[in-house]
């Protein structure tokens, strides 16, 4: 096998292990392991797509998880605040579609539900029974939380188009900690810290090849955060391997040069942010239904630092490098919670894993500015081009020395 | 027929007056050399004819079309291609990939094999086909120049302005470079060439430009503008004095002596001032 295909069919061997992993692990820690790669596989959503939209595309944007709170918060609120009924509640706002109502339940905020109930519940209670009304799809919420970043993505991409560097990193910043702001001020609407808490993915189980899990079963979760990884890698592999990802690569190197070579850079910019936002908000969403709950505590600049840290440690400049570096930081990160002693001082991992954390990242940086994995991928497929060089190099010197 | 048409450009930048209403056409396939001293406007003209900078005054026409309010990449869609000064190549992409960049960017239909083979022949072309997968940072600089041109040749405009391209460039490639140039002017295409390397410029346009301050103060061919004395005044300075008060721009006259009376002693104010009043206006 040519050296070159190598990553490749290393990638296919990891995406084989990964998709019966579920199914051939059995040790009694299962469920907490399920749980750590559906969290790995979120966070490599978000590194990828944030290398594709800073390493590739060179706009090195701090509001990535902006946008996957985008997306959480729109399913969230969509699921938490509208029902469809087959009656009338009279106390909500309600809308006839068909011989449905959509009903539009009023925010009642973090107060005790006992004291204050929502007008569905308090509609419920006068049915007593006699009507079953039915909550939103779970997919749709997470269409539209999807669609909703990508609305966002466009705002923002056309914001910043004049924006370079620092200035884009602020600016985006900035507008990740507005939202986050905002949502932790609107108790009303969004229940602020107290969290918004959302139905499950899968909330009345699923029937899979024969085979049914109820809503506890990891399996189904786990399936569907891979799914929507390998569906990102997809569009980010097809994108990066046409005009779009040569296009937005020049545009990273020096987008004055591209734009005098004919390359629209304004149409690839809010392309690059649309794309690359409708991704994490659609991890966000898928995530934010699998864990059940969201609060603004997931916007923190922290996650954001996280994001930055596991493509960095990756490779920023390939986005499958991103999203390897991604799931082995995440499960070293959980695995290295385990104090230990050394001499009979323990050190308290669940602090200093952290530290460690810090220490590689800036190791990183400082040695290997392109990552740990994408060198190693460029070893592969880029082995041959010195090697080119040198034999062109050595026959013009000899060529040069017989003269 | 190619036809790039400049009228009265004006380009200010806060206080400064730049370019101060450069008005000049091509017509065909001209071989052109732009002249004058640092800081004339000669970079600044090129950015706003490519559209990089919006001009504060005046149109542009290409063949036909108004380019002056275009963003770059539709400029260099109706047809005009540039080099920078300094060279801008995509660094960390290979020098095929660098190639790609314009013949893709365009969009239209496009074959791969077809994008190959175009790349194929200018990397031949500029002897580098050796490095076409080493990253364009890798390259030295005269091989990074030579690149700059290679992604001319994949764009394909009728226009081409040329920053510079013999700075800093040993005489070998220079050969490659002029190659190039005659190369894309025998297929039809117009090429200003802008450089301070006189010999190159003198041998190779037919017709020379001479920018100075923001004004265009000769148009016409190599020989004649070379004897024009508005041309060297602005290029040895004070040297020449009145006697260069009836050289307007585009108006050359090759009857005018190459050097005007330089009068080593104290000029008499009275006599010079009102000629050089005429010049100024
Ligand atoms: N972006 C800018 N902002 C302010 N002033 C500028 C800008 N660009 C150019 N200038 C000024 O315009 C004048 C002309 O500059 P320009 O680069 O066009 O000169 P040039 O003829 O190309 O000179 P050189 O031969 O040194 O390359 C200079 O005085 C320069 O300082
Ligand atoms: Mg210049």
């Amino acid at each position: 096998m040519p050296a070159r295909h190598v990553p490749n069919a290393a990638g296919v061997l990891v995406v084989a292990f990964l998709a019966v992993f579920p199914f051939v692990y059995t040790a009694a820690d299962y469920d907490y392991i399920m749980h750590i790669c559906i969290t790995a596989f979120f966070y490599a959503i978000l590194a990828s797509s944030w290398s594709m939209l800073s390493g590739y595309a060179g706009q090195f944007s701090f509001g990535h998880m902006g946008f996957m709170g985008i997306g959480a918060y729109t399913t969230g609120l969509f699921c938490h605040y509208l029902y469809l009924s087959p009656e009338p509640t009279r106390l909500c706002i309600e809308y006839p579609i068909g011989d449905l109502y959509l009903v539009v339940v009023n925010p009642i905020g973090v107060t005790s539900t006992t004291l204050t109930q929502d007008c569905l519940r308090q509609a419920l209670a006068a049915w007593d029974g006699s009507v079953a009304v039915t909550p939103m799809p779970v997919w749709l919420g997470i269409v539209l939380g999807t669609l909703m970043g990508g609305v966002f993505g466009l705002l923002i991409g056309l914001l910043v188009l004049r924006l370079r560097a620092a200035y884009l990193a602020l600016f985006t910043l900035g507008f990740a900690e507005i939202l986050r702001a905002t949502i932790s001020a609107e108790i009303e609407i969004t229940r602020g810290q107290a969290g918004l808490e959302l139905p499950h993915l899968f909330e009345n189980g699923v029937t899979i090849l024969g085979q049914t899990y109820d809503k506890t079963d990891k399996i189904p979760s786990y399936y569907a955060m891979f799914l929507l990884l390998l569906l990102c890698l997809g569009i980010l592999t097809w994108l990066s391997r046409s005009k779009f990802g040569l296009c937005v690569r020049a545009l990273r190197e020096d987008q004055d040069a591209a734009a005098a070579l004919g390359v629209n850079i304004i149409r690839y910019k809010i392309l690059v942010f649309v794309i690359t936002t409708m991704m994490a908000a659609a991890a966000g969403a898928v995530q934010a239904h699998y864990v059940g709950i969201i609060t603004p505590n997931n916007l923190f600049l922290l996650q954001m630092s996280l994001v930055v840290a596991m493509a960095v440690i990756g490779g920023i400049e390939n986005f499958a490098a991103a999203a390897v570096g991604a799931i082995i930081i995440e499960f070293a990160l959980e695995l290295l919670r385990n104090s230990f002693e050394i001499g009979g001082v323990t050190i308290d991992m669940t602090i200093w894993r952290l530290v460690f954390f810090g220490i590689l990242l800036m190791l990183t940086l400082r040695f290997s500015r392109n990552g740990l994995i994408a060198p190693l991928i460029d070893h592969f497929t880029r082995g041959h081009v010195a090697r080119e060089t040198v034999a062109a190099r050595t026959a013009a010197d000899r060529a040069g020395a017989s003269r | 027929m190619i036809r790039l048409e400049v009228r009265d450009l004006h380009k200010r930048f806060g206080g400064l007056h730049v370019l101060k209403g450069v008005t000049f056409s091509v017509n065909g396939p001209e071989l052109i050399g732009l002249i004058g001293p640092n800081g004339a406007g000669k970079t600044t003209l090129t950015n706003v004819l490519d559209g990089a900078i919006k001009p504060n005054g005046g149109t542009v026409y290409l063949n036909g079309e108004r380019i002056d309010q275009l963003q770059p990449y539709e400029v260099a869609r109706v047809g005009l291609g540039r080099t920078f000064q300094v060279t801008r190549l995509f660094r960390r992409m290979t020098v095929l990939e660098n190639l790609y960049v314009p013949a893709l960017a365009r969009g239209g239909h496009h074959r791969a094999s077809e994008t190959r083979s175009k790349a194929t022949s200018v990397l031949e072309f500029l002897t580098m086909e050796h490095l076409r997968n080493e990253y364009a940072q890798a390259l030295s600089g005269g091989q990074q120049k030579l690149l700059e041109l290679g992604r001319l040749l994949m764009l394909d405009p009728d226009v081409v302005i040329l920053d510079e391209p013999f700075a800093g460039v040993h005489p070998r490639l220079m050969e490659i470079i002029y190659e190039y140039i005659r190369r894309v002017n025998g297929d039809g295409k117009a090429i200003i060439i802008i450089s301070h390397q006189m010999d190159s410029i003198f041998s190779l346009s037919q017709r020379l430009l001479v920018l100075d301050y923001g004004n265009l103060i000769a148009d016409g061919p190599p020989d004649e503008v070379k004897r024009d004395p508005a041309v060297i005044e602005a290029y040895l300075g004070t040297e020449a004095d009145e006697s260069s008060g009836d050289a307007s721009s585009g108006a050359v006259s090759s009857d005018n002596a190459p050097v005007g009376n330089a009068s080593s002693g104290g000029v008499p104010p009275s006599n010079a001032s009102p000629d050089e009043e005429t010049a100024a206006s």
